[in-house]
């Protein structure tokens, strides 16, 4: 009886021991990553997903009241406009490029739609049509300057953020914009992030969101602008010595960023509603981070949509988790910073590993 | 040869999912030029990358002069005096000579670095291995051949005792390959061992004393190079017997139509009014030394470089193609000589690699048809007999030569009618050589059309029809293949006018 209690533990031990042995880990984590179903959704992003829940978790025990439906909507209205911003950088990011426009350029849009409607007083749908305009111009620009005329995009996307920065002051007299609230005459843009049926709100963000994240899927695994936007991604040369119009493609990448961002700002607004001009930048990491964390490349040629939606999640909900267990603002950039280097950095062992 | 410098037994490395060196002996004495050969992907590199401690490995022992060692770290290895002259060059362009081969060690006169006593140092070295290189001159004026010296001195001024010579031949002139057999001569009676992997037969008994061949990450044997013949060493890579003689007589027709038809193009100073016609059904070989402008040339066809002038008809008819895309369209596709820039996109898999030409024809509305494109896949990793797990393997993961055969999977998936190969072998291993060999026959004997750029004068000879030599940018010659002989070819290469 003794004996084969002490069996038991023995075996245990060696079974500990094999298990956390370096070459039987190896062979486990290569067993599970060949296995089809994950090979199908994909190996990072269920460790990403694992990241996510563990997060929700570790907040659900230390902060207060955090796991309730309303915590999750507030969580998620910085989801919808990050989640927008965040799609947009991943185009970008897949063929190689980078844009750290979008997080101004989006402010811009908001800010400069809001005062056609409250100073010019045109139609709210025709401001929130000008809100998605005014992104695309700047992705357009943006995407000229790098396709046709090789700028690198570091260079034209910072140069963007300044102008619109700029622009966006001028136009308002440096003076903050409000959008009206849900009460008030033209509000009802304030449902697009959630409305109240009866006594439960609906989160029709999510929906939107959701929505946009597949069609973007769709788009980058499936049709020939996707497939050409990733391929030169990994080899630009490569892709135009094989007959195709790099320049065209690539502009197209910049020119979806930029109109993503202009929806982004609606979403903005629907959430926050007041605008001030002069900001944005924090945005743009966090987008970029929820994008690279997701498994796109920073070197181009691979990009999840799956996983940036994952990613996004993951600093909406550390947002609202930083505040809720009673950190201040200041820690929410610290937090978001050390992201974005743990997440570039582990972006590039990666390659050097596939090196 | 001297006493063993250097044993390797039992060698073992395994990567997921693959079994990469497999029990591995190997040998080296002092003074020997021992040939390393096999076929891409045989682990030729992997067993130098284990020796000079980039990789680790799971089992083995490694015997350098007299103690068992393992270093962790290339830096370590060269210390111990282990160095490798890698193929693709590690220089600086924008530094002088001296200030390469010193680069990290260099000599300093309180915080400023004493450019003069280096130079005096590189001249130095330069003299004791009869290299006539000026230590001043800036490293990017120089030819790609002293540019290997340049690193071969830098391997001497390590004290090295042993030099891994990985594929040094690859880039270099008939000249420039006797000077470095001089040097490597050289090495040889100053004691030192070196391991020369190599995928050229005719340089075995020019330069080495032994062979060792490998094949699938085990070692196959040691052959006395001067008592072998090349059959015997293909045979130990290849298992089996594969090799063709030189074309005699071309296979054209005399009246076989004009498909492709170059008029006085210029383009930059590597292309000076190139004129020449390309037939039906003909392989056209391009040959001159590095630098000639037979890659501009190409590219300057294809609208890859901008032209100043001349005009291209295709089938008769003028086009103008300023574009890549240009090219594609009027059935002209151009396959790089360097394929990991100009052709690989390595984070894609083989299915994306080899359709990205003509992706159009994998469309069902406005989705890529997933079925039919991995259809047409398969169809040419059959037929061209690439060696792959999978049509949905990334191309990083595949050897030299069947990445070459993805690639050239691109353009037979195109389908165009006019083919321009530069350097198509470069760098891959008998087998694929000879697949790739073969298909270029069938397809001409399909009626494609075949412009062959190479630097190999045997591949030159044994696949052409007709030859056309460059020299400086001009074309200095043309040849039809039942005259043309290495001489000659090389007559015309050098002929400045």
């Amino acid at each position: 009886m003794y004996n084969s209690q002490i069996c038991t533990i023995v075996r245990c031990a060696n079974f500990y021991r094999i298990i956390f042995s370096n070459r039987h880990r190896r062979e486990i984590v290569y067993r599970i990553r060949q296995s089809p179903l994950v090979k199908k959704i994909g190996f990072n992003r269920i460790v990403l997903f694992l990241v996510l829940l563990a997060m929700y978790c570790f907040f659900a025990v230390f902060a207060k009241n955090f796991v309730s439906y309303n915590r999750l909507l507030s969580a998620m209205n910085y989801a919808y406009f990050l989640g927008f911003l965040s799609l947009g950088v991943t185009f970008v990011i897949a063929t190689g490029g980078i844009d750290f426009s979008i997080g101004p350029v989006m402010f811009c849009a908001a800010i400069m739609s809001g005062y056609l409607l409250t100073h010019y007083h045109w139609p709210l749908w025709l401001c929130l049509i000008s809100s998605v305009v005014i992104g695309m111009l700047y992705g357009t620009l943006n995407g000229y300057l790098v396709a046709y005329k090789s700028v690198p995009s570091f260079i034209t996307s910072m140069a963007i953020m300044q102008i619109s920065k700029g622009v966006a002051s001028v136009f308002t007299k440096a003076q903050s914009v409000s959008w009206p609230q849900l009460v008030q005459e033209n509000g009802w843009y304030r449902n697009l992030i959630k409305t109240r049926v009866g006594n439960t709100y609906i989160p029709v963000g999510m929906i939107i969101l959701l929505t946009t994240a597949i069609i973007c899927a769709i788009v980058l695994n499936k049709t020939k602008m996707g497939r050409y936007l990733l391929s030169l991604g990994s080899n630009k040369e490569a892709v135009w010595l094989s007959g195709v119009n790099v320049k065209k493609w690539e502009m197209i990448a910049y020119i979806i960023c930029g109109t993503l961002a202009g929806i982004a700002a609606i979403f903005f607004v629907a959430a926050y509603t007041t605008v001030q001009p002069g900001y944005g930048d924090q945005y743009n990491n966090e987008a970029i981070a929820g994008c690279v964390m997701g498994g796109t490349s920073m070197g181009g040629g691979l990009a999840s949509i799956g996983g940036t939606f994952i990613g996004v999640m993951i600093i909406s909900i550390l947002q609202e988790g930083i505040l809720a267990i009673g950190l201040n603002k200041n820690y929410q950039l610290v937090i978001t910073g050390i992201i974005v280097i743990v997440a570039v950095y582990l972006d590039v062992i990666s390659r050097q590993k596939r090196n | 040869m001297g006493e063993i410098i250097l044993t390797m037994k039992g060698i073992d490395k395994t990567f997921p999912g693959v079994h990469a060196l497999d029990n591995v002996d190997f040998e080296l004495c002092r003074g020997e030029v021992h040939a390393l050969m096999g076929e891409n992907g045989a682990g030729k590199s992997t067993l130098m990358k284990v020796l000079t401690g980039i990789y680790k490995k799971d089992k083995g022992t490694i015997i350098y002069d007299g103690k068992t060692v393992e270093f962790t770290n290339p830096r370590e290895a060269q210390q111990a005096g282990i160095v490798i002259v890698h193929q693709e060059l590690n220089m600086l362009g924008h530094l002088t000579v001296a200030q390469n081969i010193f680069i990290g060690r260099e000599f300093m006169k309180g915080i400023r670095i004493d450019d003069e006593r280096m130079n005096v140092e590189a001249a130095r070295l330069f003299k004791r291995l009869n290299i006539n290189i000026d230590p001043t001159e800036k490293m990017s004026n120089l030819t790609v051949g002293k540019q290997q010296m340049c690193e071969i001195a830098k391997a001497i001024s390590h004290e090295a005792k042993i030099i891994v010579f990985d594929e040094p031949t690859a880039a270099l002139t008939e000249s420039e390959v006797n000077e470095l057999f001089e040097i490597i001569r050289d090495l040889k009676k100053k004691d030192i061992g070196i391991i020369y992997i190599t995928h050229r037969m005719d340089e075995i008994k020019l330069i080495t004393d032994r062979v060792s061949v490998m094949r699938d990450g085990a070692y196959v044997g040691t052959l006395i190079s001067k008592d072998s013949t090349k059959n015997d060493i293909v045979n130990m890579m290849v298992g089996r017997v594969i090799y063709e003689e030189p074309k005699t007589e071309s296979k054209v027709a005399e009246d076989a139509p004009v498909v492709l038809k170059v008029e006085g193009l210029n383009a930059g100073k590597l292309v000076r009014d190139v004129s020449f016609e390309l037939h039906k059904g003909e392989i056209l070989g391009f040959s001159g030394l590095m630098g000639a402008g037979r890659t501009e040339t190409a590219k300057a066809i294809i609208g890859a470089d901008p032209k100043e002038s001349g005009d291209i008809y295709v089938n008769g008819k003028k086009v103008e193609i300023n574009t890549p895309e240009d090219a594609v369209k009027c059935g002209i596709g151009y396959l790089s000589e360097d394929r990991k820039r100009y052709g690989l996109m390595l984070q894609r898999n083989v299915a994306e690699n080899s359709t990205i030409t003509f992706l159009e024809n994998f469309m069902k509305g406005i989705f890529i048809d997933n079925k039919k494109e991995n259809n047409e896949t398969e169809k040419y990793i059959e037929s061209l007999a690439i060696k792959t797990p999978g049509i949905d393997q990334l191309i990083i993961n595949l050897s030299g030569g069947n990445q070459q055969k993805v690639i050239l999977t691109k353009w037979l998936v195109r389908n165009c009618d006019i083919l321009i190969f530069d350097e198509p072998t470069r760098g891959i291993d008998v087998g694929a050589k000879s697949d790739i060999y073969k298909l270029m026959n069938e397809l001409v004997k399909e009626g494609k059309s075949i412009i062959m750029i190479s630097s190999e004068l045997p591949e030159i000879l044994r696949m052409s029809d007709r030859i056309i030599v460059m020299c400086e940018g001009r074309k200095s010659g043309e040849l039809r293949i039942e005259e043309a002989s290495q001489e000659k070819i090389m007559h015309l290469a050098t002929l400045r006018n």
